[in-house]
């Protein structure tokens, strides 16, 4: 397949190298990066291509990987017009995504308490198969959180007016119908909310030391200041109700795509147009779901709040406790791009608006959005910007984390969860697991270097580098 | 051929993907489900508590197929079960060309305690997706999201 390079870190696949392609590819990453991506990449980035009513391009960050349907990584523009939408664009876990929360304590204040605080998190936050959380809801109530999201949340007391703010639309998107969820749907999901799932789906502390910062200005405006600053990463979506939610609608629009006469290169970008009757359903299935999503990280910050007051012995207020941002990173959304409405389906791809964007929240407007990406356990994360050069580029999107390498069945041979428990354990990273072979199935070396993901989105200019959180302490489904 | 399953290293890396085979077609949906729960908990370590019985008719197989891994999927996460054991039977019924499953689940409620519980399944793809006769029985092809 033919790639061109246009800029230093951005790649282009011309329309001409696939029968149907109806716009360019684009994939972002140093030279490095795009040399280490796999096969799939390359030809699920050109498939995404072919979706009726693509604008521009097709993208792929450069932490991407070959999943199904849609890479991993990867970003799309649909018109709203005539353009479709799809459940593979945006994944089984709907809004899956990223929350960070700040505090005033240091790396000196939690070490020596940090195997208690690990036990009282795993305790209070649920994790692995057929977890349980603490929050009995009925259908009705289940109702209000698909409709309400974190709002509800913050209604029921988990958690702070602040946290709203401080989250992606606020943690609760318009246009959720729970009618168009179903009730096998309901059922897997009424029991999860606070729970954390399994899979690459973690908890984390972490310590921000000095000289991995940055942007110390835009750093201080996230409430991150360094000095070996403890914060707290929760990467976890919408648990079964988001996963029946893209099941049920794969099955529904496979049958519709033969109705409307469109064809798509896998199965998996089961597609439907976005005005039709399904592609309304889906959209209010979808926001359902990811507003159960923010539901879920809400009441999981609830419970950090409340397990570091317990081990501390102070409030959450005066440990300093409050939400850097909640961002999504698997969701279909409707944005507005020189004049036109594209519906922008990010699967493993966060959004990035730029300084001065309407819709990033007032504290952070001046220097621009909030983005989290989750690293290995091993390696750590980090807090980058948006940009206006993302608003022009990459329709306000940038990677999500470090992108796999090596596949679950191969990292599990090549490691055990025990050993790579003592050994981070040695290097000062503490782990409990619910799962010792799904914690080899997360090893370090089953991912891509972060740092190098972070250079190729920081030399395109999508986003740019904030501060890079270090792992003390995980806790893995 | 016979009863197996085996994962594979080379697609999808961050889900994952297995092949099943069966001699017949009810030896494939038993031996896809295995590797299905065994992606889940150890079956060895989940007890026999809870059954449930399962039976579906489709006119194409591939939909019965996944709609046989997906009610194991479902069942997971509604009953909070993971599983020791199936038993599937398939026929088709040439009369009015539709494919029956009765089917039978054996397991127990999740116990972190008792069982070796391994990873969560978000659903089963369509990616790659691919059931067929093969030259010494039945073949599929399975990509989980994980």
């Amino acid at each position: 397949m033919q790639v061109n390079r246009l800029a230093e870190a951005v790649w282009e696949i011309p329309k001409t190298e696939k029968a149907g392609m109806l716009v360019p590819a684009r994939i972002y990453g140093t030279e490095k990066i795009l040399r280490a991506m796999d096969a799939g990449v390359f030809e699920q980035v050109t498939n995404v291509a072919c979706l009726p009513g693509i604008q521009r391009y097709a993208l792929c960050m450069p932490d991407g990987h070959w999943g199904y349907g849609f890479p991993i990584g990867g970003v799309a523009a649909l018109d709203v017009r005539n353009g479709v939408i799809s459940p593979g664009g945006v994944g089984y876990d709907i809004n899956c995504g990223m929350r960070l929360i700040r505090t005033d304590l240091t790396l000196s204040d939690v070490q020596p308490r940090l195997d208690a605080l690990l036990t009282e998190l795993f305790r209070t936050v649920p994790a692995g198969v057929g977890a349980k959380g603490f929050v009995k809801l009925s259908r009705r109530t289940f109702q209000d959180v698909m409709r309400k999201g974190a709002k509800w949340g913050v209604e029921q007391g988990y958690g702070w007016e602040s946290d709203l703010i401080h989250t992606e639309e606020q943690g609760c998107l318009a246009r959720a119908d729970p009618d168009c969820v179903s009730e096998h749907a309901c059922q897997r999901g009424m029991g999860q909310l606070g729970t954390l799932g399994s899979g690459n789906h973690y908890l984390e502390i972490q310590v921000v030391t000095n000289d991995r910062i940055f942007d110390r200005h835009v750093a201080g405006q996230f409430g991150i200041h360094g000095h070996d600053q403890i914060v707290v990463m929760v990467h976890c979506g919408s648990r079964g109700l988001g996963h029946q939610v893209c099941t049920d609608y794969v099955r529904i629009f496979e049958k519709a795509m033969k109705r409307y006469d469109i064809t798509v290169k896998d199965q998996q970008l089961a597609c439907a147009p976005y005005q039709s009757p399904e592609g309304q359903r889906y959209y209010s299935a979808m926001n359902c779901a990811a507003n159960t999503a923010f539901a879920n990280r809400q009441v999981i910050a609830h419970q950090i709040r409340e397990a570091f007051s317990r081990v501390f012995g102070e409030s959450p207020e005066r440990l300093g406790m409050r939400q850097v941002y909640d961002v999504a990173h698997n969701i279909a959304k409707v944005e507005r791009y020189d004049e036109q409405d594209l519906l922008v389906h990010r699967k493993g791809a966060t959004r990035a608006f730029g300084p001065g964007h309407h819709d990033v929240p007032e504290p952070f407007r001046a220097v621009g959005q909030p983005v989290i990406c989750g690293g290995s356990m091993e390696t750590g994360s980090y807090l980058l910007v948006g940009t206006p050069q993302a608003n022009t580029e990459s329709f306000g999107s940038t990677m999500h984390g470090a992108g796999r390498t090596m596949s679950r069945a191969q990292a599990k041979r090549t490691v055990r969860g025990t050993t790579l428990q003592q050994d981070m354990a040695q290097r000062g990273i503490m782990v409990k697991a619910v799962s010792m072979s799904g914690l080899a199935e997360e090893a370090g070396i089953a991912y891509k270097n972060i740092s190098d993901v972070v250079e190729s989105v920081n030399a395109a200019g999508i986003t740019r580098r904030v501060a890079e959180l270090l792992p003390i302490g995980n806790i893995k489904g | 051929m016979g009863k197996a399953h085996r994962f594979l290293d080379e697609i999808a890396l961050g889900d994952l993907a297995f092949e099943a085979t069966g001699d017949s077609v009810s030896e494939l949906f038993a031996s896809a489900a295995l590797a299905l729960i065994e992606v889940m908990a150890d079956p060895l370590t989940v007890g026999t508590n809870w059954t449930q019985n399962y039976r579906r008719s489709e006119s194409e197989i591939e939909d019965l197929f996944f709609e046989w891994l997906n009610a194991i999927v479902y069942l997971k996460d509604a009953e909070g079960v993971v599983f020791h054991d199936v038993h599937a039977a398939v026929r088709l019924d040439s009369e009015n060309n539709l494919w029956h499953l009765d089917a039978a689940l054996i397991g127990d409620r999740v116990d972190g305690t008792r069982q070796e519980l391994r990873t969560d399944i978000k659903a089963v793809t369509k990616h790659l997706f691919a059931v067929r006769p093969s030259d010494d029985g039945w073949y599929a092809r399975v990509v989980l999201d994980v």
